[in-house]
């Protein structure tokens, strides 16, 4: 009778809940649309913001060169929009005959705001052809302003299409307290679904996330036509605007952390048993891939940074502090990367002891790890300072001074992150935990109090010499490459964790995941995924680019001549 | 100009196939789909034992907790002396059998926190069946202990839970267990209770049903006055901890002590 009641509940269960796809199967055809759709998203979220803010540099300082630049992004946009409205029809269709029951349930709570979506990426699509087909009829005096609003407008439009979409995806993590299987949707409420738990932390996460995105983009295009440059003025152009874009990457790249924390703790807020998954369940080996691919970030930004010194006057001084710099970034790189067990044969568990190494053990918690990253994050900002003040010689009598507080500011800093890490060490684990908020707030202040105070230090600085911009060895712009592959790989990578933590639901202990993909795999998996989804990615980013240029070359080639 | 896209290429190959690699050289672990388990009323101990075992080190994800000791009691080694889970078991709570203590910390576990650990365990009954916690219990029971568990116990537990009235908010769940065990330690009803946080007597009359529900599945969006001093110390994941009618029949006798 038992065996007979399982029987028709799995049919009830599994019956038209899920449609077959040859080859690859249902999950990893929607794993692929998804991932490669919100790698577009990100894209054409990530580059107005970038487009708005140098489009704004350029009114203000006058400087045309910004704007160049800013319109050269826009109009590799116009191509980017399809492709990313082409992959979410793809996902669209893909879900709707895959996974029919689910999006019925998703379609029965989310309706309205699914059409607000469509009608805003109308809104968002026309604004973004106004921005860039007006950028030479709107060009001057208050018609530049107009104009530059439709870029901030593009980028509003953009924000609320990505924060409803957040709400679809949050709810399937962090349904509302109360929801059970039982709760029919239209009794969850709209709102009560889209402002979920996680709902807030996911769009801040996501919004900086994206400037980051965009900023790697950027800087790898520019990479990019600095090598194929057959002019020294395409090539100054290009190595300027690659060092713009890393430098918005990097900059919004180091607050991406925090984000991340607060993330995390609503995650631990709303479910203990998530947060565990997360953390030290199954997924808590993919943190140490994580590490790998941040230490790779940090590592190629500062050397892009380092090598770009060579072009600046007056840099050679700074030159003898990079390579213990470099030490820094490298010992703090294996630290993090350093798992808590470890993967050892029977023979070596047992001269260990266990599965924690006597010595490496100490090094592969929270303490450590945490202060790790919070060393990272000072020293790639000492290499933008250094960076900074490279080709300057300070005015203002109080220079002395100002460069001895940022230098005490640093001290502070990095003794508040080193005393809560070894402190954490002594107290429990529900202690440690907020010393993480003690030592992000040392970074920060140190952050905001050093770049405060050289603004002012740099007021009527003398200039050491020109920045030979184009003059950079061609090796560093192969750093840019590796950031914007480690970037998109890290955001699928980040996809699979978010996703992967629901485990076996569709809706996280609401609706279960009956299909034979319901398993969450391992990351030997997911990485193979992953690469997949990333070479389609930036092979498609390619071809947009390479579609660029042609219509780039097609504008400039000269018209023949009336009458021949 | 091929050479340099060769070179971009390679690089771009060379990264990918780093990262790749590396997540294959990590242990490959998998998020199982807990097993449907179809044992009925003649199932052995033994039987429902090795089903748990399966569930314990797979799906219902034990020992990421349970198996540091540090988030929770490590059950399959000794703890201060007092021995194994099965071993153990039997002592936790005075009057109550190994059995019935180990099926109510899985489906009640705020009842029995161990000292010196938070109350971050839900009620297991939200992601595993029937059958799947009693052959926890059973598989916990063999840490050395005797499994006294049998198929009937999944068959009475059924049955139970079948014979309980469906729906009607407040009607079918018994709101002063679910207040001893959730909320007397720190909140007071008609004399009795602890007072870290404000008497339940005439709440009803103070707060509305929407206020009291938002208090209990986030309570520190609004402190009551008088005891901004301990904000943060409420669990905030009764949220997740109670089921839907356990929250609507809390709230609704809660709204209803005027």
């Amino acid at each position: 009778m038992t065996d007979a009641l399982h029987l028709v509940q799995a049919a009830a269960d599994t019956s038209g809940a899920y449609g077959t796809f040859p080859g690859i199967g249902a999950r990893a055809a929607v794993w692929i649309a998804a991932e490669v759709h919100l790698m577009f998203a990100a894209f054409v979220l990530g580059v107005p913001m970038f487009a708005v803010i140098t489009e704004l540099i350029g009114i203000v300082s006058q400087d045309y060169k910004y704007d160049k630049m800013s319109k050269e992004f826009t109009r590799l946009l116009v191509f980017a929009y399809s492709a990313t409205a082409l992959w979410g029809g793809m996902l669209l269709f893909l879900l709707t005959t895959l996974y029919p029951k689910f999006w019925a349930h998703m379609a029965r709570l989310f309706g309205t705001s699914m059409w607000i979506y469509a009608a805003l990426f109308f809104i968002e699509s026309f604004t973004l052809y106004l921005y860039y087909y007006g950028w030479d009829r709107w060009n001057q005096g208050r018609a530049k302003w107009g104009h530059w609003t439709l870029g901030l407008a593009l980028n509003v439009w953009g924000t609320i299409v990505m924060f409803i979409a957040n709400g679809w995806l949050t709810y399937m993590m962090s349904p509302p307290a109360g929801v059970t299987a039982e709760t029919l949707p239209e009794q969850v409420g709209l709102a009560n679904a889209l402002f979920n738990m996680t709902w807030m932390p996911i769009n801040i996460h996501r919004l900086i996330g994206n400037a980051v995105f965009g900023g790697a983009v950027v800087a790898a295009y520019a990479g990019y036509r600095f090598l194929a440059a057959t002019t020294d003025e395409e090539r100054a152009h290009y190595d300027w605007m690659g060092y713009v874009g890393n430098f918005i990457a990097i900059s919004t790249f180091i607050v991406l952390p925090f984000a991340g924390y607060w993330l995390g703790r609503e995650i631990y807020e709303y479910n203990q048993t998530m947060g565990i998954t997360m953390m030290g369940g199954f997924m808590s080996w993919l943190w140490i891939v994580q590490a790998v691919l941040i230490g790779v970030l940090f590592l190629a930004a500062n050397y892009y940074l380092w090598i770009g010194m060579s072009r600046i006057p007056g840099a050679e001084r700074f030159a003898p502090y990079t390579k213990w710099m470099l030490l820094l970034l490298i010992v703090c790189w294996l630290v993090w990367a350093t798992p808590h067990t470890m993967i050892a044969n029977r023979e070596e568990l047992a001269a260990m002891g266990g599965s924690h190494h006597p010595f490496l053990n100490v090094l592969g918690v929270m303490s450590a790890k945490n202060t790790a990253v919070n060393f990272m994050i000072l020293t790639t900002f000492l290499s933008f300072l250094m960076y900074r003040r490279a080709n300057t010689r300070p005015t203002v009598r109080w220079a002395g001074t100002g460069t001895a507080v940022q230098g005490a500011m640093f001290v502070l800093a990095a003794a508040v992150v080193m005393f809560y890490g070894v402190y954490g060490y002594f107290v429990e684990s529900i202690v440690r935990i907020g010393f993480s908020v003690y030592q992000v707030v040392a970074v920060l202040a140190c952050i905001v109090g050093v770049t405060v105070i050289d603004l002012f230090i740099g007021r009527g600085a003398q200039s050491r010499g020109a920045i030979r911009w184009g003059q950079m060895p061609e090796r560093s712009q192969y750093a840019l490459f590796v950031l914007a592959v480690t970037f998109t790989w890290l955001m699928g990578l980040m996809g699979f964790a978010r996703s992967g933590i629901r485990q076996h639901w569709h809706v996280y202990e609401v609706m279960r995941d009956t299909s034979p993909f319901a398993a969450t795999p391992a990351l030997g998996y997911a990485a193979n995924m992953i690469t997949a989804c990333v070479v389609i990615f930036l092979g498609l980013v390619a071809f947009i680019f390479w579609l660029g240029g042609l219509a780039e070359s097609a504008m400039h080639k000269p018209k023949p001549a009336s009458g021949d | 100009m091929w050479k340099t896209n060769l070179k971009v290429l390679s690089v771009g190959a060379v990264v990918l196939a780093f990262y790749t690699g590396v997540a294959h050289v990590i242990p490959q672990l998998e998020s199982e789909v807990p097993e449907t388990i179809t044992l009925g009323a003649g199932a052995t101990g033994e039987q429902l034992a090795e089903a748990g075992e399966k569930i314990y080190h797979g799906a219902g994800n034990c020992a990421s907790c349970h198996g540091l000791g540090t988030r929770a009691p490590n059950l399959l080694t000794d703890d201060r002396g007092t021995g194994t889970i099965g071993a153990r078991c039997g002592r936790r709570e005075p009057g109550k059998s190994c059995k019935t203590y180990l099926f109510e910390a899985l489906t009640k576990p705020g009842a029995f926190v161990v000292k010196g650990y938070d109350p971050i365990m839900q009620d297991q009954r939200r992601t595993l069946s029937m059958e799947q916690i009693w052959a926890l219990v059973a598989f916990l029971e063999a840490q050395g202990g005797d499994v006294t568990v049998t198929g009937q116990d999944i068959v009475d537990a059924q049955a139970a839970a079948g014979a309980e009235p469906a729906a009607a908010p407040g009607a079918a769940i018994d709101v002063p267990a679910l207040l001893a065990e959730n909320c007397a330690a720190c909140h007071k009803l008609k004399g009795e209770g602890g007072t870290l946080g404000p008497a339940f007597d005439g709440l009803g009359a103070r707060s509305a049903a929407d206020e009291i529900r938002q208090s209990v599945v986030d309570p520190n969006a609004k402190v009551a006055k008088g005891f901004e001093a301990n904000k943060g110390m409420m669990p905030p994941n009764f949220g997740q901890q109670l089921s839907k009618a356990q929250l609507d029949a809390l709230v609704a006798f809660l709204a209803g002590l005027k």
